[in-house]
């Protein structure tokens, strides 16, 4: 009987969504402010990858928020695992020296591919979060390929919060020179050129530094 | 320049540091917090002539770039939650020792970062992400202690949590699919202007009110937070209980006034309101053994209180909502301190075991006592003033549902007034169960006084003066609430203020 009500619930609540999609206009061409991005957006910041002058200066506010979000999933997860760390057993089991010589040729291709995915992120598609994700990649495959290499705890923390504050840093410069939180303050350059847009490239390799220090901890975080 | 920004971004800035310092990072929360304090504090004259408007990214006209308002209801929340988030950190200091200390620290800050965010945006996207920093950083510090309980009842609110938090996404898209904005102002000038009356917004409205409904714990959404409240650490539960829960009441009187001018569905807030009062204190009336769960289940209905004063509509229920709200955060704060150290030094969540504290103990049991009685609504603590305002608006008000309403709200505080008398009596009026109470003189382990530390005794007696001085010279705050409930209940103000200045 139970369920059956509940059916019945979901039904009702189910037409009112189909309803409610049906008269939104998606896709159609009103979305005004979606509009003043593509027609003003490289004159206005100097980033021709749309997306990233939108994720980075007109709701660059946002992405420091998200970037926090990041940092206390990396944070809590700390928390909830502390205290329960078990001795990681000793003969852990040498990795074959294909996979083990094959890591090491990749992780610093790695790194370097998701370093160039983060700094060219106002001019190619993709940017700090991307980056970081490959980086972190790149710290998954040396943790599982050759477990002798670890690299500490420790500096993760570092690189995260050093992230973090060159982010809100750069944001209250941009407060007192340019009289907004996060204003564009440094010239915006040529565009399609790699110095351009003004400090959205220090912010996201910033970002792509958090990124991939945070999805890296959790990784190692997880494994211990 | 005091920038209205600084109150996010310094508290911000100082919680990517806090895991750098180890040791240090336990003076960090009580340092951000006290500068947002002294900030919030010299807005508030600014604040209170004309809301300030704080652009932030390049520096374009809303909507195409988020922007903060620190409107008299932003600045008198982050006020609030600057002062309570202050006292609770130097509590902290002594009474968290074990566990990832400076993991807890960052955490505790980065909430209260959120809650302050979530007051000051004037952008509903911004609003959500400033939301989710609030409640991640919550369900992390839920789980804190490690023990059992602690773990389920943070994954239990995380799943709450998070279908909440997917319900408020999907009334954003909804919204933004309907009018290619997210700006608050914008978005309400389009639902005003074009007085649309179609089945989506109310679809979107439902969405909304059901994920902040989550996070504000309504009636039948509150399932989480019980448990929550009572498995956290004590400082953890008064952040819950006095701010955290309170953003969820703000976000969904400034979706409901602000956003959606819902004036008919009011009475809807109000019997929802009404319900989770009941249901709150009755559950609380029933918690015989566990006095944190008593408390938490008193939160909610409190929160019911809130919510009902909200859905009067009237300007007299919207002030009434807002005294209420301060008065609830100073009280329920200072009662979970207060039990925190008690529950500390009796070894037991037992509402018996609290027999005779107030020999051992009389400090915190006298601190303990002005809380309860504030929350009951006895003169002259602060309680009594909101509450009055609330009864008497819902009488204002000339209708017959709401005098119903308020008959319950009277029958409701007779319903707290047990279960705190019952806490006070075992508190002064039971003689200590203690075995050692046998013993014949001096020497008895027992009689001599175990006070808080110092720390810790400071912050509960700062917010014990507060609630009497508060009851006592209501002006105190009432001014400020004034304008604050003025400016909620202007939306077309709103909107030219935000809209207008280009």
């Amino acid at each position: 009987m139970r369920k059956i009500i509940s059916l019945i619930l979901l039904g009702i609540v189910c037409v009112g969504i189909i309803f409610a999609l049906y008269s939104i206009p998606f896709g159609k061409d009103k979305i005004k402010v979606g509009k003043h991005y593509i027609y003003n957006g490289i004159k206005e910041t100097g980033a021709v990858n749309i997306v990233t002058s939108v994720v980075l200066n007109y709701r660059g506010f946002d992405t420091l928020g998200e970037v926090t979000i990041l940092f206390i999933a990396a944070l809590g997860l700390g928390v909830v695992l502390y205290g329960k760390k078990k001795k990681r057993k000793e003969g852990l089991e040498p990795a074959s020296l294909v996979l083990y010589t094959g890591c090491r040729f990749l992780f610093p291709l790695i790194l370097l591919f998701g370093a160039y995915i983060f700094i060219h992120g106002h001019l190619t598609p993709g940017g700090g979060f991307q980056g970081g994700a490959i980086i972190a990649s790149g710290f998954l495959l040396s943790y599982l390929g050759c477990p002798r290499k670890w690299i500490s705890k420790e500096r993760f923390n570092i690189t995260e919060s050093l992230g973090g504050l060159v982010f809100v840093i750069m944001g209250l410069i941009g407060l007192t020179i340019g009289g907004y939180f996060l204003s564009n303050f440094l010239p915006k350059g040529i565009a399609n050129t790699l110095f351009s847009a003004g400090i959205i490239p220090i912010l996201y390799c910033a970002v792509g530094f958090k990124v991939g220090a945070e999805l890296a901890g959790i990784i190692y975080n997880m494994i211990e | 320049m005091l920038s209205p920004v600084l109150l996010i971004a310094i508290p911000l800035g100082f919680s990517f540091l806090a895991p750098l310092l180890k040791k240090g990072a336990k003076y960090i929360p009580p340092i951000a917090m006290l500068f947002n304090l002294i900030l919030s504090i010299l807005l508030v004259p600014q604040v209170m002539r004309k809301p300030i408007i704080v652009l932030l990214g390049g520096g374009w006209p809303p909507p195409f770039c988020i922007n903060l308002v620190a409107s008299p209801l932003g600045i008198l929340l982050a006020l609030l939650i600057s002062l309570v988030g202050f006292l609770v950190s130097i509590y902290a200091i002594a009474y968290i020792k074990e566990g990832a200390t400076e993991k807890y620290h960052t955490l505790y800050l980065l909430l209260l970062t959120g809650a302050t965010g979530i007051v000051l945006t004037g952008d509903i996207f911004n609003l959500f992400v400033f939301f989710e920093i609030l409640c991640i950083s919550s369900y992390a510090l839920v789980a804190y202690n490690g023990d059992k309980h602690g773990l389920e009842s943070a994954v239990k609110y995380l799943i709450q949590g998070s279908i909440g938090s997917s319900f408020i996404l999907i009334g954003i898209a909804l919204l933004y699919g309907l009018f290619g904005t997210l700006n608050m102002a914008d978005i309400a000038n389009n639902i005003s202007y074009h007085s649309l009356q179609s089945p989506t917004l109310y679809v979107a409205l439902a969405f909304f009110i059901t994920g902040f409904g989550v996070e504000g714990a309504i009636f039948p959404l509150n399932a989480w937070l019980p448990d929550a409240h009572s498995s956290a650490p004590s400082t953890i539960s008064a952040i819950l209980s006095g701010i955290a829960i309170k953003t969820g009441v703000y976000a969904i009187a400034r979706v409901t006034y602000t956003l959606f001018s819902a004036k008919g569905f009011m009475i809807f807030i109000a019997t929802i309101g009404i319900i989770t009062l009941l249901i709150g204190e009755m559950s609380a009336l029933g918690q015989k053994k566990d006095i944190k769960r008593m408390l938490a289940y008193s939160s909610i209905g409190q929160i019911g209180l809130i919510i009902f004063a909200f859905g009067i509509a009237t300007y007299y229920g919207i002030f009434g909502a807002l005294f209420q709200l301060v008065n609830h955060a100073l009280a329920k704060s200072l009662l979970f301190l207060a039990s925190g150290y008690m529950i500390y030094r009796v070894g037991s969540k037992e509402l018996s075991a609290f027999e005779g504290l107030g020999k051992k103990m009389p400090l915190s049991s006298l601190v303990f006592t002005i809380g309860a009685f504030s929350l009951i609504g006895l003169p002259p603590f602060a309680g009594f003033m909101s509450k009055i305002s609330i009864i008497s608006a819902g009488i204002k008000a000339n209708n017959t549902a709401l005098f119903v309403f308020v008959i319950i709200v009277l029958f409701a505080t007779i319903i707290e007034g047990c279960y705190f008398f019952r806490v006070v009596q075992n508190l002064y009026f039971k003689k200590s169960r203690d075995p050692a109470h046998n013993c014949v003189r001096d020497g008895c382990p027992t009689t001599q006084k175990s006070e808080m530390p110092i720390s810790a005794l400071i912050p509960i007696i700062i917010l014990a003066l507060l609630i009497v001085a508060i009851g006592i010279y209501p002006r105190l705050v009432t001014g400020i609430i004034e304008s604050a409930a003025i400016g909620l209940m202007d939306k077309v103000g709103y909107i030219h203020q935000i809209l207008g200045i280009f």
